[in-house]
């Protein structure tokens, strides 16, 4: 058998082509397997040399998204510096609904963190200060912290992660003379017993307002004019409407729906809109802001009072002992034939009952959390 | 037949737990009692943090600033008026309820005994 000449194909080198761009395929001598020359990949070698070329160096403190450049890779705003429009911050070209949400940038962040950690000032305050949702601004507070530790206790942070993510993601900017707005602090989520559509006879000669319509939604009886402090006594204002009532017997106890004026995150914004647009405080803004200022701190008051003598209460039935390795904690309950039931099986008396199995090996029974109360 | 304030062991295995029950002495110790006074949980719990715990406290020995440990606990619940009651009207508490309702205050030695009438232990039962 003739010694076998080798074929020029596997001998040279491939040419350099756009087929062949990478330099493990430059340096490929071995394999004679010809590559697939399809048209997608064509074109995608197309668009990395052509107009994908523009992405090789990106431009700095910009997304930099698909549609923020034309078909031939040049930019599409006016001048490299231009802030990002609403336009620049849609990845997805086939998508055009969905826009790149803000994320909050570092120094915002820590000027969350140092607001309410060092200067004490409560989250309701700092939310409206800064433009954040209540529980966003709580959650800063709980990472920064989660942050700090991390870096005293000298353990590694995923620190450019976090840069390259700062990067990618448009961030709402922190500047103390210009405050912007993160997001809408003041939403409302739609609740789940409006979603109910109800034909309610009511009668004229009374103004049918929105206290009568949570009180309908959660089916409790209409309030009496002089109790429905929405119902002329423009003196009180709606959103101080938090007290809480029930209504329903036993297990379908629910809450009676308060009027969306007292559910809203921030209601006091209401009370200073109505302040801005008095005719009698027009020019007095100092004023307008002292009567806010009050406000929040008699609100803050008021919660903190409730909270401390809820705390009280449910301290007073407790009984503590000290031992040497624990505390025994006793509290004094109530046994009822209420909560034990005919039969001895309640459950809303204490302790365990005898005879009613275990349900969590039940069928259809979910032991994972399915929601989380915030 | 004498009535008993007793425990009677009502969970799973390894995690005991407890109702502290009224109950006739000859019955099974997890029949259906008479009443059920409360629970008690022999395990002790670590409490749950609250926005009032300090994340570190001041330590006198080392002057320095540790992490604060939060105390454990067991935790008892108890009918305290049913309790009163049902020893009123001559319920006898078992070895181990009897220790803590002596904690508690509400039992004071059978009568006639040395620890009823305030004359130290009774002999067998010190600690």
């Amino acid at each position: 058998m003739p010694p076998r000449t080798p074929s020029t194909f596997t001998l040279l080198p491939p040419t350099p082509s756009i087929y062949t761009h990478c330099s493990s395929c430059l340096k490929r001598e071995f394999s004679s397997t010809p590559i697939a020359k399809t048209r997608l990949r064509r074109q995608m070698f197309a668009w990395l040399q052509g107009p994908g070329e523009s992405f090789r160096h990106p431009l700095p403190k910009s997304t930099n998204y698909l549609s923020a450049y034309d078909r031939r890779g040049k930019l599409l705003r006016e001048g490299e510096h231009t802030p990002e429009g609403r336009d620049d911050l849609r990845p997805f070209p086939l998508n055009q609904h969905f826009v790149s949400e803000s994320i909050l940038s570092e120094p915002l962040r820590q000027e969350i963190w140092r607001r309410v950690q060092v200067e004490k000032k409560s989250v309701r305050t700092v939310s409206v200060e800064l433009g954040v949702e209540m529980r966003r601004v709580g959650a800063v507070v709980r990472l920064v912290e989660l942050e700090r530790r991390v870096r005293e206790e000298a353990k590694p942070l995923a620190l450019p992660y976090a840069r390259a993510i700062h990067e990618m993601l448009p961030t709402t900017p922190f500047e103390p003379g210009r405050i912007t707005p993160h997001e809408s602090i003041n939403d409302l989520p739609v609740h789940p017993l409006t979603d109910q559509q109800i034909f309610y006879p009511t009668s004229e000669s009374r103004a049918f307002n929105r206290t009568d319509a949570g009180r309908v939604f959660s089916g409790a009886p209409r309030l009496l004019d002089d109790q429905d402090i929405a119902q002329g006594h423009p003196s009180v204002e709606p959103w101080t409407n938090t007290k809480p009532e029930k209504v329903g017997r036993g297990e379908n106890t629910i809450d009676v729906l308060k009027p969306a004026d007292a559910r809203i995150p921030h209601p006091h914004l209401i009370a200073y809109a109505q302040d801005q647009r008095d005719p009698a405080l027009r020019d007095d803004e100092a004023e307008i802001k002292r009567r806010y200022a009050q406000r929040l701190l008699d609100d803050a008051e008021s919660r903190a009072e409730a909270r401390a003598k809820k705390i009280a209460v449910d301290e007073a039935k407790k009984t503590r002992i000290e031992t040497d390795r624990w505390q025994f904690v006793v509290t004094d309950v109530k046994v009822s034939r209420q909560g034990t039931g005919t039969d001895g099986r309640g459950s809303a008396s204490p302790g365990y009952r005898y005879g009613v199995p275990h349900e969590d090996r039940k069928k259809g029974q979910v032991k994972i959390p399915t929601r989380v109360e915030v | 037949m004498v009535v008993k304030i007793r425990l009677s062991r009502l969970s799973r295995r390894h995690q005991p737990l407890y109702n502290i029950v009224v109950a006739q002495a000859r019955s099974a110790r997890d029949s259906k009692p008479m009443e059920v006074l409360g629970t008690y949980d022999p395990t002790p719990r670590t409490p749950l943090a609250s926005r009032d715990t300090p994340e570190k406290v001041f330590d006198p020995a080392t002057q320095k600033m540790v992490p604060y440990k939060p105390r454990r606990y067991k935790d008892i619940k108890l009918d305290f008026t049913r309790t009163k009651y049902w020893l009123g009207v001559g319920a006898q508490p078992s070895d181990g309820v009897q220790d803590m309702l002596k904690m508690l205050g509400l039992w004071e030695g059978r009568p006639g005994t040395a620890e009823a009438l305030g004359k130290g232990e009774v002999a067998g039962k010190s600690k």
